[in-house]
């Protein structure tokens, strides 16, 4: 990614970053959903990542997690490490398999989440914090996962549309320039 | 290049992985009135201003979700508070002259317990509702500047919902009842068997009511109400006769009953709260700090320890 490219992608990136933070603060978390809420801020991560890379990834994903951890008063570095990890896991994907299938970033989506939920609840029981381990937890993850599902396209759509002209390179151009460009293309074979 | 890439993209996860548990380290090692804590403070007083704009400006979407799950379970609760309201119109007639007597003889004996009168209420509005499994919190857009203080008592037009653990000048964390954190020294209706409750292990959004005595008297549909001061040397925190739930059943143990409590405020769908401030110098005031000073070794213990029931357990 060139330096000229990194200055417009960042300044998109942290107002999206801090719109989406507030929009999870102030609406999304009092509307509960079969009981549970919907993690927007772990989907933007992870779909940051897929569009942007695993460097792109890893930091958005460490700098909303702190700005979480800020916010809410929560143990200052438990969202930060999770959601680093999760931008990094979906960068790496996106270099490594460049996955184009249309039911991608509902996969992704759903993995972000699942990963975040165990991922905290790990760290929680690590950290010493008495909670209830039981069914209830279990009942948490699974609903989480399923409401994060639905909301998966929308948020993606969002994602790439906010960051659309910025991002370091469009996989969907990436993908025409392979077939246009060398002897890959099944039309150089005929 | 590759090369090049690969360990720079490498460096900077290692970078913020190592900073993340650099920052973990540090904040859960250090005291609540330490470094990190005090940014998140300052941290949380420049964005209160915007979260509470946001908060007011996006209520009404708020409420428009909030509206359709709200009236199905309204149209479940009907007939149950039907039945109730029938329920408590007798009692309020048999109560009226129970309480009558109670004046009198309060009068006569002299008795000075610690009430909500004693307190200088706050109102403030939830800015922020934590929907986590581990964190039962609210933060409000009140803070010290309003004289809220640490382990303040929390309530709403229901009964009590918590009592403030962290204030910044201009906001405060609340942790709610069913925080796994919490404890609550109370009794049953008018019993004078004291207990704590807690949240219930395996269902955080019930309570247990613990420690009781075997042979205390409970029944399904009791209320369960703050006891106010379980030891004459350390008062509880909370003034007497809070409303916190009630009795849903009764599981019977072997030294001790415990009973389980559905809490009476609606602790998903909180918006407007009190505070219960006091002045220093004041008696609860005074009580708070007692309250702060104690050793958090002693939490715990059904009777020696019942003065922290209201302070944080976990702590």
């Amino acid at each position: 990614m060139s330096s000229a490219s990194r200055g417009p992608l960042a300044l998109r990136l942290a107002g999206f970053a801090l719109i989406v933070v507030f929009f999870q603060i102030g609406v999304v978390s009092e509307v509960p959903v079969f009981g549970v809420n919907a993690e927007l801020c772990a989907l933007m991560v992870a779909f940051v990542g897929l569009l942007c890379g695993s460097t792109v990834g890893a930091v958005c994903g460490f700098a909303v997690g702190l700005v979480i951890d800020l916010a809410l008063l929560q143990t200052l570095g438990l969202t930060s490490l999770i959601f680093t990890l999760i931008g990094y896991w979906c960068g790496r994907l996106r270099e490594l398999r460049d996955p184009q299938a249309a039911l991608t970033p509902l996969l992704v989506g759903v993995s972000a989440t699942a990963l975040s939920l165990v991922g905290y609840s790990l760290m929680e029981f690590m950290l010493g914090v008495d909670a209830p381990v039981s069914f209830e937890l279990l009942r948490v993850i699974v609903l989480g996962v399923l409401v994060n599902s639905i909301v998966a396209l929308p948020m993606w759509a969002l994602t790439r549309r906010s960051l659309e002209g910025a991002m370091p390179e469009d996989p969907r151009r990436r993908r025409r320039r392979a077939y246009t460009t060398g002897g890959l293309s099944p039309l150089s074979k005929a | 290049m590759y090369d090049k890439t690969v360990r720079r993209r490498r460096a900077v996860l290692a970078l913020l992985v190592v900073l993340s548990l650099l920052l973990l380290t540090a904040y859960f090692g250090e005291a609540p009135n330490g470094r990190l804590h005090g940014v998140q403070r300052d941290f949380l007083t420049v964005v209160s201003p915007i979260q509470d704009g946001a908060n007011k400006a996006l209520k009404p979407v708020r409420d428009l979700f909030s509206w359709f799950g709200n009236t199905l379970h309204a149209k479940s609760q009907l007939a149950q508070a039907l039945k109730q309201t029938e329920k408590l119109r007798r009692e309020l007639v048999a109560e009226q002259a129970e309480k009558r007597s109670y004046r009198e003889l309060l009068a006569l004996d002299h008795l000075d317990q610690l009430g909500v009168s004693d307190y200088r209420p706050v109102t403030a509005t939830v800015i922020y509702t934590d929907p986590n499994l581990w964190y039962s919190t609210v933060v409000i857009d009140k803070g010290e500047s309003a004289g809220v203080q640490r382990n303040d008592p929390v309530i709403n037009e229901e009964g009590l919902v918590g009592k403030v653990v962290q204030a910044a000048p201009d906001g405060a964390l609340v942790d709610l009842i069913t925080d796994s954190s919490m404890g609550v020294s109370a009794r049953i209706g008018t019993s004078q068997a004291t207990g704590i409750v807690q949240p219930k292990v395996g269902d955080p959004s019930d309570l247990l009511l613990g420690y009781l005595p075997s042979n205390a008297q409970a029944n399904g549909g009791e209320w369960v109400v703050t006891s106010g001061t379980v030891s004459p040397a350390f008062p509880s925190l909370y003034p007497p006769g809070l409303l916190i739930g009630q009795v849903t059943s009764v599981n019977e143990e072997s030294a001790y009953k415990s009973v389980n409590v559905h809490p009476v405020a609606n602790l998903h769908d909180l918006d407007i709260v009190q505070v219960l401030t006091a002045a220093a110098g004041t008696r609860p005031a005074n009580l708070s700090q007692l309250a702060v000073s104690l050793p958090a070794g002693a939490a715990g213990a059904p009777n020696g320890g019942e003065q922290l029931a209201s302070t944080q357990v976990g702590e």
